[in-house]
């Protein structure tokens, strides 16, 4: 039995803030793209409620950066460039056949590395790439008439409109599969526990596994 | 609602006391001098009078001032621009003062376009039957004896649309008619269109007929059933999407050269961007919809995958 303390209590509060916000954020999105469906929000209720949760959700992602210069959760991100394209490779076959032949985990969770390759790149896309264009382009919708008329010879609005939309769906995306990938820890809880108690349990050693 | 006096309310019978408070008028000097248009020797005669500003008189019976001028810069541009005023008034008008036994005269825009062009153009026996049912003249509906056609379309001012004229324009003198009256909508405190997303904007680019009348059969159309505030599309979406009626209603004024100018493509672009179904892209959400569909199958597939080897591992 091995239990790390991996996700300290600041950590823990914004994902599970930034869960809520990315939930109310999908509804009252998917309610004023797709206004007028019966069963979303109606598109006044949904406009205030998007537009509080992505401020939000702004202050959320300036905190979490903040974070991660400020304690050592950052080295997390930092990618270790040598043989990363074996990990990647190793990691998705075991996705792709070992998990279902009981095949042992290649990456084992430690107190230097919580996330493995596959999962420290999607979490520095999501968190550095999509997420400054989410954010980015909202507030451009908040502030559209202080963009110029057009960009890249194209509406402005337009642009932003797409830049968000696009964005959006991608993080959609990463919500699926991430809510899925969790799953498939150690135990199917193993994962979703220890964001919640902020400490990493595992039954079997790595010792053994390896 | 309060109602301005209308402009064209020529068929009161002109009281002996008005004719003297116009003359009255006449004397003190307010009035300007009639400006010389290019209009026919009998308008002109009739514009030397009613080219001021000020020539109005007081109704015996509803004691409201009755606006009897009319704007000498605007006729000539107007659609009745060149016709004689007797063409319509009648002819007993051209002696002064007015004979007293003119009787309320009544003026029937179909019935003088009946048989011309302008009914095949403009449908005016549809604009009727329509106009039967708005709100103005409703069963019940406040000075609904004293509404007729000219309440909004100034006989001596009103221009037709034509496909270039710009769109802004076009939205500030419509709604323009409407805010005469329904002065108050505009007040920011009384909230009746507190509820509309970017008012302001909406008021800049949307007429309020756009919104305040059914959609009609024919979309370039506008219906001239004005509905009551209840019945008015409240449905962003109604406009908010493509193949909106908004579009299909507003756009018809943009010119083709306008068109060929700015390109299809800008100009499909342009008309998404600035109102709410703009992020409607069905090509973005079909792609994107189908890949999120895929990687849910291939999620749920993967999830039974590890069910069915965990189950085929207890067993054994």
């Amino acid at each position: 039995m091995k239990a790390l303390y991996l996700y300290p209590g600041w950590l823990r509060i914004w994902h599970w803030v930034n869960a809520l916000l990315f939930i109310l954020l999908m509804v009252s999105g998917a309610s004023m793209h797709y206004a007028g469906t019966p069963w979303l929000l109606a598109f006044e209720t949904a406009v205030p409620i998007h537009n509080a949760a992505g401020i939000l959700l702004t202050l959320g992602w300036i905190a979490f950066v903040i974070g991660n210069v400020r304690t050592d959760n950052g080295r997390y991100y930092r990618l270790r460039w040598r043989g990363l394209a074996g990990r990647l490779i190793e990691q998705s076959l075991y996705y792709a056949r070992g998990i279902f032949r009981d095949a042992p985990h290649p990456f084992h969770v430690t107190a230097e590395a919580k996330f493995n390759t596959l999962q420290q790149l999607s979490y520095l896309g999501v968190m550095y790439g999509l997420m400054p264009l989410l954010i980015l382009s909202g507030w451009s919708f908040l502030f559209s008439v202080y963009l110029p008329e057009t960009l890249f010879g194209i509406g402005a609005v337009w642009v932003v409109a797409m830049t968000h939309l696009a964005t959006s769906y991608a993080l959609v995306l990463f919500v699926l599969v991430h809510l899925y990938i969790i799953t498939t820890g150690e135990t199917v809880l193993t994962n979703p526990l220890a964001m919640i108690t902020g400490w990493h349990r595992e039954r079997h050693t790595p010792s053994r596994d390896a | 609602m309060s109602f301005v006096p209308i402009r064209f309310e020529i068929g009161r019978p002109a009281a002996p006391w008005s004719l003297i408070g116009v003359l009255a008028l006449l004397m003190l000097g307010l009035g300007r001098p009639a400006v010389a248009i290019e209009a026919d020797k009998q308008t002109k005669a009739c514009l030397r009078c009613h080219a001021m500003e000020t020539i109005a008189y007081r109704d015996p019976v509803s004691r409201e001032i009755v606006d009897l001028s009319i704007a000498p810069r605007l006729l000539p541009h107007s659609v009745h621009g060149e016709l004689a005023c007797t063409e319509c008034h009648r002819k007993s008008y051209r002696r002064y003062p007015h004979p007293e036994e003119a009787e309320r005269e009544s003026f029937s825009c179909v019935g003088c376009h009946e048989d011309d062009s302008a009914e095949a153009t403009y449908q005016l026996k549809t604009v009727e039957s329509e106009y039967r049912q708005s709100v103005h003249v409703a069963p019940g509906a406040k000075h609904a004896d004293r509404f007729n056609c000219h309440s909004c379309h100034d006989p001596h001012v009103f221009k037709v649309s034509r496909v270039g004229t710009d769109i802004a324009q076009v939205v500030r003198d419509g709604n323009q008619v409407c805010l005469s009256c329904h002065e108050k909508a505009r007040d920011p405190q009384l909230g009746s269109h507190a509820w509309l997303p970017k008012r302001d904007a909406h008021w800049e680019s949307v007429r309020c007929v756009d919104c305040h009348t059914p959609a009609s059969a024919e979309p370039s159309r506008v219906s001239h059933q004005i509905l009551t505030a209840e019945d008015s599309n409240r449905d962003c979406v109604a406009c908010h999407s493509r193949d909106a009626r908004l579009l299909n209603r507003l756009y018809q004024y943009r010119s083709e050269e306008d068109l060929a100018r700015r390109g299809l493509f800008a100009k499909a672009i342009f008309n998404e961007a600035y109102i709410v179904g703009m992020s409607r892209s069905p090509l973005v959400d079909w792609i994107s919809l189908l890949i999120i569909g895929l990687t849910l199958l291939v999620l749920t597939a993967h999830g039974l995958g590890r069910y069915l080897a965990y189950r085929r591992r207890r067993n054994r």
